[in-house]
């Protein structure tokens, strides 16, 4: 896919796109909003002739040591194979246990036991897409005292065993980064530049935690100053690739948005005209 | 903290409300409590949880206010959480739960408003094909069609209440003029359907919702219509069946039904 830079598509903006076609790079959809019938899932059908798109699971799971639940996976499955889209993606995170599935990216301890876990797991998930995935660095909020691996380290191995390809959202870098203490430049070194596939770039909201500060990653915002330097130098470390803009609560006009992920292409531009003139 | 197991099982405790200490001693307490970074991760569950219950039942959040959903919501995932990811298919028990929970009961009608956002969520993910359009019906013979099975098509449903619930539903919607609805405005009984945008209800009579659940229950057109004639002979099956296929509430023929 060209590393272009797109949106995520969200209902109260679906019927305004599907009238207006807007020029985007593609459109990202989130997988567990499209698994039943609808008529946005019909509508779906019609865009994707004039887009392309991305699909982004949020319930895959891929952390759950219980592995991956077979009926949520086939059904995934059925959607890629329908929509053939060019980039799949779920986070390195769980959000079910047990059989209850919590609507959240819970956490892992990096640890080799929860490496095994996921490594099974995103196996299991490449192998019935018939695919490579990316999956996605989550927003942390905690870490655990007997993990072993940095996040990233984490993330690496996790590609290299996996052959899966991973997806830096940049909020998530800044959130976790300042949550957890840790320097986002130096959570960038020692990444795979080469299985790097997709971008996300989002806003965040600060909250209070025992009259501390508190990042929080709720996608209802623009997307911070302090996110778009970080990824100006993500792209240049690791170059253009696909950019998304994700916006999840207090949606804005579909030009707010349009304009956020233009903000993205010109950063990718700009690195792809520097790139050729370094070749 | 041990292995991995144990660690999701104390979390997913922990998530539910339980205090547990060995998962606080898991986590790092720099410059935050563990326990406070812990919380983020259960007030995000149950207010995404409350949030996805406000959106598949936006009547009953309407009619009772923000606050007052919460509470109620809460009482439910605190109860059941989701056993999937798909949002739209989690609350099937929301309803049972507003009929039992004690606060609301001065809202009589409430639980058969949060019915009919169910049904009107499940017509909203039914499939828009294999329904039964009017220009199928071109050439079928009038005495094979009253001979023939007509199934409600998918998502087709329903509801029935002893309130003036079509009322109350268009009362909430946004932007509708404020307008007293009697309860003493009596029953009502509505045919929820997918439509081609979006879902949306019928408003039926006694004699049609007789009419419509026989022909769901395998009746044929005839005896689905002698039935609801015997109901109230002001019955009109022309009228009311040219109203249901415009609508098209029914399932698409199949070829070579038994039914024909």
């Amino acid at each position: 896919m060209l590393p272009a830079a797109g949106i995520g598509l969200r209902s109260p903006h679906f019927a305004e796109i599907a009238r207006d076609r807007p020029a985007t790079g593609f459109l990202e959809i989130h997988a567990e909003n499209y698994l039943g019938a609808s008529p946005a899932r019909d509508g779906l059908d019609e865009l994707r002739r004039d887009y392309a798109i991305s699909v982004h699971a949020v319930g895959l799971s891929l952390g759950s040591v219980d592995g991956v639940d077979e009926r949520h996976l086939d059904r995934v499955a059925a959607l890629v194979e329908h929509l053939q889209p060019a980039l799949v993606s779920d986070h390195l995170a769980w959000s079910v246990a047990g059989g209850r599935y919590f609507n959240d990216l819970l956490p892992l301890p990096y640890t080799q036991e929860a490496l095994e876990v996921v490594v099974r797991n995103v196996d299991r998930v490449q192998e019935r897409l018939g695919r490579q995935i990316l999956v996605e660095n989550p927003s942390c909020y905690l870490a655990f005292a007997h993990s072993t691996l940095s996040e990233p380290e984490f993330l690496a191995e996790l590609a290299r065993r996996s052959g899966c390809g991973l997806l830096l959202d940049v909020n998530n870098i800044v959130v976790t980064a300042h949550n957890l203490g840790l320097d986002p430049i130096d959570w960038l070194r020692g990444l795979p530049a080469p299985v790097i596939g997709e971008y996300h770039l989002a806003g965040h909201t600060v909250n209070d935690a025992d009259g501390e500060p508190i990042l929080i990653d709720d996608h209802g915002s623009r997307v911070g100053e302090g996110v778009w330097t970080l990824f100006g130098e993500v792209v240049r470390r690791f170059g253009a690739k696909p950019a998304l803009v994700e916006w999840d609560t207090d949606l804005p006009a579909v030009d707010v948005l349009l304009a956020e992920a233009d903000r993205a292409r010109d950063c990718l531009n700009a690195q792809e005209g520097a790139d050729a003139r370094a070749a | 903290m041990p292995g991995l197991r144990d660690l999701q099982t104390a979390f997913a405790a922990h998530l539910g409300g339980e205090d547990r200490a060995d998962l606080v001693d898991a986590v790092i307490g720099d410059g935050i409590a563990a326990a406070s970074r812990l919380r983020v991760h259960r007030h995000h569950v149950r207010r995404s949880l409350e949030g996805a219950l406000a959106s598949t039942f936006p009547t009953v959040h309407a009619l009772v206010g923000e606050d007052f959903f919460r509470g109620m919501a809460q009482a439910f995932t605190l109860r059941e959480l989701p056993r999937q990811p798909v949002l739209a298919e989690y609350g099937e028990g929301f309803p049972a739960h507003v009929a039992d929970y004690g606060p609301a009961a001065s809202l009589p009608y409430l639980a058969d408003m949060a019915r009919l956002d169910w049904a009107l969520n499940l017509a909203f993910h039914a499939p828009g094909a294999g329904r039964l359009r009017a220009e199928d019906l071109a050439g079928v013979a009038p005495d094979r069609l009253v001979g023939s099975r007509l199934p409600l098509a998918a998502g087709a449903t329903v509801i029935q209440s002893p309130y003036p619930i079509d009322r109350i539903w268009r009362a909430t919607r946004p932007g509708a003029l404020p307008e007293p609805v009697s309860l003493e405005e009596g029953p009502s009984a509505l045919l929820v359907l997918r439509r081609a945008d979006d879902a949306g209800f019928l408003a039926l009579s006694p004699a049609e919702v007789s009419f419509v659940l026989a022909l769901d229950g395998e009746a044929r057109v005839e005896e689905a219509a002698v039935a609801a004639f015997s109901l109230d002979q002001r019955f009109d099956l022309s009228a009311t069946f040219a109203r249901l296929v415009a609508a098209e509430a029914f399932a698409a023929l199949q070829q070579k039904s038994p039914g024909w």
